[in-house]
């Protein structure tokens, strides 16, 4: 008995000596809690991405995983408290837009190719957009994950209905009088909303009138930090958007939750969201009870001279105190190898793929309607670096929403836009 | 007791009060009265969270910019004229305290207190940017704003209800005390709680407010996204929340009321909403004036119904002071100026608390 | 005795009453029910305030992954924590303030007195610099030292204690008592409703607690209930669903619920004194 004892004891001790090195990892994309260690069946971003970290959790040896809180509404206050708190994540995803303020401060570890290489990352199969995302200053900050962009999701019976279908594609507007017509057509054949997304919450509104600025050869400020909001492709672009409000064919009010829904019953024919939901709009496609039953995911169509939609990145990345601990770091670059491994996985939500080796893959071409908008990698878009890229943002957001949710007129908003905006690249 | 006394034992007066009072004085020195100060010095600084927390030299002393950049803009004018409506109305304000003071309707101290408040009014209202002028901040005033009429209308909306409810439930009865068990029983959810259960009766699509109207034959309304409901969502919510100490308070005030007012307004007649009115009310007036103070100073403190609710859209209609300190702070990364609207914040309520602390001593006199 | 009229009011204000529930009734409702039901209605049952069709999985799902047990146990321990340590700081420094004479009595007073004004919301941003300093963020001290310094408990104790006839203590002062243990065998006890007042009055404020919570603590295992539950609602839709997030809700509100009901007189006290005093 005692021996037991004593035994047990024993291997307790060793059991602890030989402890598995900790990462705490930061990330956003929700929560799910039963996602498991299978990479190839989770469906939608946060358990896709679950179970890649639980994988990683299971697999690399000597190193155990804990996941941080993963809600989005506060996930960048949060992050800069923890940095300034001193006690950032080990590793953490974030946007590439953001990379500017945080790599500007130091606060990112600049990656190394040896130490990429030895962990068995490969910069070099990596899309050129993908190299430019994690670039800063000419040092690697980071990991690409995907490209991200929006799309129109498409509901086919809705269109077919409408007559907007032809050679099993829909026919998307090419122009703003387009869209208007083909808006009234949809009304006036099925009686529902043509266009649905959130105008109301997050900043998908914003993205929207992005991308038709940059049809129009536009930006909202220039690299050398100008604002050029006030001006009137930005009127054009707003009002392309307007007129489908003000003969009802569109409903400003609508939150996330809200548009994801009213275009799951079937009320409203395109979805503008992001590549995100491809997935899930797929897996709810395929249920009795939805009222979507033909989807299709297609390109942002091109309204003026040029194509473009709004795209960004999710990457990953270690922040720069880590590196001070040798196995820390060596345990945190093994996460972002094992994560970069998986990256078809994370492709099935819908996202771009960042690997050329996966782009060419057959697993990855034959993932659900990625032939459908295969072309939106080259129309990605993004606005010029921005240490304070959320606030521009926010900006944006408001005078937007001033906009289409309290009628203050076009040619204001756009004003006290690109005041506020100069004061913020002024800072 | 024993000769061999413990060291404890030998202290004198002085000695077991600072003794007793040491842990107290520890913290609040070091978590309340530190703090405050440290708060006023940072807000003298320009003060970048991420940057400051990499390299501590990174602040910079610019003496009161962080107050200019936010609470001042450029070619800033007053005029009588600016905002009729408001400025008329701090002038009646004005008018009527002196009117009411010499027909002896009022005390002094309310009276120069409506007084007060309405110059107040007439003169704050009528600054406004001239030409070729802007505020330097453009969100600053409108949020104040904001949150001046959150506590607008949450108060009186408190107020009334809870005063209502509170003298028809005035009485010692089972039934009586159950229903004031349910009236108080949302006062102890939390604040996520409470956003967590409005945000969905509040959906157009999953809400029960929108299943009601749906089958009233209506179409739901956006109430969160809407310019025109969504303020009016955060003070219902707000309502439904803190009715609980409000009624309390006011079934406090009650039960000091002597019975035999009642009886003797029983025998001229006086029952019911007219006892409710002519023996009720002005027994309750010290009561009403420190439940309203009460209620402006913990409103004015309004975050997370805004914060999780509307995020304070659209277009900023429920932001407010407090979620714009906090994202001045945490999104934006500008300590100072953060900072800055919190010693805006601590004034205001500093005025009120003293405020307060006046009436409640009226009270005990 | 009770008069008709008396039932015909109950009855009037039973309808409001009622009303006054039903935001309640619905959240524990929509917490049993499935989630798939509600993602397409929530107005299965009598506009969803009956739970049918009725399930209980979301609650054993929350047991069974979710981090609500966690973030309860955090609440536990930081409500507890914190009613601990302000009743200790403020019985001592109430009674010293009270009952004992000693230089800069007053002063003191007043400096206590002031702290009344300063809201949280004033000082957060400093506090958070300054806890940053120590490194003490995501810590269970983090959570609870700020609100020990409130001085609201000081000033309860100090108006209980006062009105305590003096001749207890006089007597005990002629036996040679010391202050100290006067406090301690005398005055405690007989403080104990006063205590109870006020411990009641810092668990719920701890319980409830936010914005604080929401900037000191940034990792999951430092999570409050009430943070945790405002991180799941905001995206509900995408990962645990509403069934989920309202089971969240409940087990957030019944240790305060219970709380109440069992303790609702003093609860009553509790609000009166800290709601006209400050």
């Amino acid at each position: 008995m005692k021996h037991l004892l004593t035994g047990t004891l024993l291997a307790c001790a060793c059991a602890s000596t030989v402890t598995a090195q900790d990462i705490t990892l930061g990330r956003f994309f929700g929560a799910c809690e039963d996602a498991g260690t299978d990479t190839k069946a989770s469906v939608g971003e946060a358990c896709i991405i679950q179970s890649i970290i639980n994988a990683a959790d299971a697999e690399i040896e000597g190193v155990s995983i804990e996941t941080l809180p993963t809600d989005w509404g506060n996930y960048y206050d949060q992050i800069k408290a923890a940095y300034a708190g001193g006690t950032p994540p080990d590793v953490h995803v974030m946007h590439r837009h953001r990379v500017p303020e945080f790599a500007g401060f130091g606060a990112l570890a600049a990656l190394s190719e040896d130490d990429l290489a030895s962990a068995g990352i490969d910069p070099a199969d990596w899309t050129d957009s993908a190299r430019d995302a994690v670039t800063f200053n000419g040092e690697i900050y980071g990991v690409p994950m995907d490209l991200h962009a929006n799309l129109w999701h498409v509901n086919m019976d809705l269109m077919a209905e409408a007559g907007l279908v032809e050679n099993g594609e829909p026919v998307l507007p090419s122009s703003p009088e387009e869209l208007l017509e083909h808006a009234r057509q949809m009304k006036e054949a099925t009686g529902q909303d043509y266009l649905a997304a959130d105008f109301a919450q997050f900043p998908i509104g914003v993205r929207l009138v992005l991308s038709l600025m940059w049809q129009q050869g536009e930006n909202i400020f220039s690299e050398d930090g100008t604002a050029t909001i006030d001006n009137d492709a930005a009127q054009a672009a707003v009002e392309t958007i307007t007129q489908l409000f003000a003969e009802d064919l569109s409903d400003p009010q609508l939150n996330y939750a809200d548009s994801q829904q009213s275009f799951l019953n079937g009320e409203a024919a395109v979805l503008v969201n992001g590549t995100w939901v491809v997935d899930f709009h797929t897996a709810e496609a395929a249920k009795e009870e939805t009222g979507l039953d033909n989807y299709y995911a297609a390109e942002f169509p091109t309204l003026f001279e040029e194509g473009a939609t709004w795209a960004d990145s999710h990457i990953w990345v270690i922040p720069s105190p880590v590196k001070q601990d040798a196995e820390t770091y060596e345990a945190a670059l093994k996460v972002l190898a094992f994560i970069n491994e998986h990256n078809v996985d994370w492709a099935r939500t819908g996202h771009m793929a960042v690997r050329n080796s996966v782009l060419e893959s057959d697993e990855y071409a034959s993932l659900p309607h990625r032939t459908e908008y295969a072309g939106t990698a080259d129309i990605a878009r993004d606005t010029p670096p921005a240490e304070n890229y959320g606030a521009i943002q926010d900006v944006l957001n408001r005078e937007l929403q001033a906009i289409w949710l309290t009628d203050k007129p076009v040619a204001d908003a756009l004003a006290d836009a690109n005041i506020e905006v100069q004061d913020l690249l002024d800072r | 007791m024993s000769n061999a006394k413990s060291p404890l034992q030998r202290l004198n007066e002085t000695q077991s009060a600072y003794l007793l009072l040491l842990p107290f004085l520890l913290t609040y020195g070091l978590f309340l009265i530190y703090p405050f100060f440290r708060g006023v010095w940072i807000s003298l600084h320009d003060w970048n969270l991420l940057q400051v927390a990499f390299n501590p030299d990174a602040k910079q002393f610019v003496g009161l910019d962080n107050y200019v950049r936010v609470m001042w803009g450029r070619n800033i004018e007053w005029s009588p004229w600016a905002r009729p409506v408001l400025q008329v109305l701090g002038l009646l304000g004005v008018v009527a305290s002196v009117a009411l003071n010499r027909t002896r309707r009022l005390t002094s101290l309310t009276s120069v207190a409506l007084g007060l408040a309405g110059a107040a009014l007439f003169l704050i209202s009528g600054v406004h940017a001239g030409e070729e002028g802007r505020w330097f901040d453009r969100r600053f005033w409108p949020t104040v704003g904001n949150t001046v009429l959150f506590v607008g209308l949450t108060v009186p909306g408190v107020t009334i209800s809870a005063l209502l409810i509170a003298a028809a439930l005035n009485r010692e009865t089972r039934a009586m005390s159950l229903l004031r068990t349910l009236f108080f029983l949302s006062q102890v959810l939390s604040v996520t709680v409470v956003t967590l259960i409005w945000q969905i009766m509040f959906s157009p699509r999953q809400g029960l407010i929108a299943n009601i109207t749906e089958l009233a034959g209506g179409s739901p309304i956006n109430w969160l996204t809407d310019e025109r409901f969504a303020m009016a969502a955060i003070v219902i919510a707000t309502i439904w929340w803190s009715l609980g100490i409000a009624m309390i308070l006011f079934l406090a005030g009650l039960q000091d009321i002597s019975k035999d007012l009642f009886e003797a307004g029983a025998l001229d007649n006086c029952t019911g909403v007219r006892a409710f009115w002519h023996i009720t009310l002005p027994n309750l007036k010290r009561t009403i004036t420190l439940v309203i103070i009460l209620q402006i100073i913990l409103h004015f403190q309004v975050f997370g119904q805004s914060h999780l609710m509307t995020q304070g859209g659209p277009n900023d209609e429920t932001q407010v002071l407090v979620r714009y300190i906090y994202q001045t702070a945490f999104r934006d990364s500008e300590l100072g100026r953060a900072s800055a609207m919190a010693v805006f914040l601590f004034v205001i309520m500093g005025a009120f608390s003293v405020v307060q602390f006046l009436v409640g001593r009226e009270e005990n006199d | 005795m009770l008069s008709r009229s008396y039932y015909w009011l109950v009855l009037a204000l039973s309808i409001p009453a009622f009303l006054w529930l039903v935001p309640t009734i619905w959240m524990v409702s929509l917490s049993f029910q499935p989630n798939d039901v509600l993602a397409r209605t929530t107005s299965s049952t009598f506009l969803g305030l009956v739970p049918i069709p009725f399930t209980v999985e979301n609650y054993t799902a929350l047991f069974a992954f979710g981090q609500t047990p966690m973030w309860f146990l955090n609440s536990i321990i930081v409500a507890l924590g914190m009613t601990f340590g302000v009743l200790a700081v403020s019985t001592t420094a109430g009674y010293a303030l009270a009952r004992l004479n000693f230089p800069f009595k007053a002063p003191i007073a007043v400096l206590c007195l002031i702290g009344l004004m300063v809201p949280e919301q004033a000082v957060f941003i400093p506090l958070y610099t300054m806890f940053s300093d120590f490194g003490w963020h995501n810590s269970y001290h983090a959570l609870i030292l700020p609100r020990m310094a409130v001085p609201i408990g000081v000033f309860l104790m100090l108006q209980f204690f006062k009105a305590i006839p003096k001749d207890i203590e006089e007597a005990a002062r002629l036996e040679g008592v010391s202050w100290i243990q006067i406090f301690w065998h005398i005055m405690l006890p007989l403080a104990r409703p006063a205590m109870m007042t006020l411990a009641i009055l810092t668990f719920l404020y701890a319980w409830n607690d936010y914005l604080w919570p929401l900037v000191s603590a940034q990792q999951r295992d430092y999570f409050t209930i009430t943070l945790g539950l405002a991180s799941i609602q905001s995206n509900f839709a995408q990962s645990e669903g509403l069934g989920r997030v309202m089971a969240s809700g409940v087990i957030a509100s019944l240790p305060v619920v219970i709380l109440f009901l069992i303790f609702q007189r003093y609860v009553v006290q509790a609000m009166t004194a800290g709601g006209s005093k400050g």
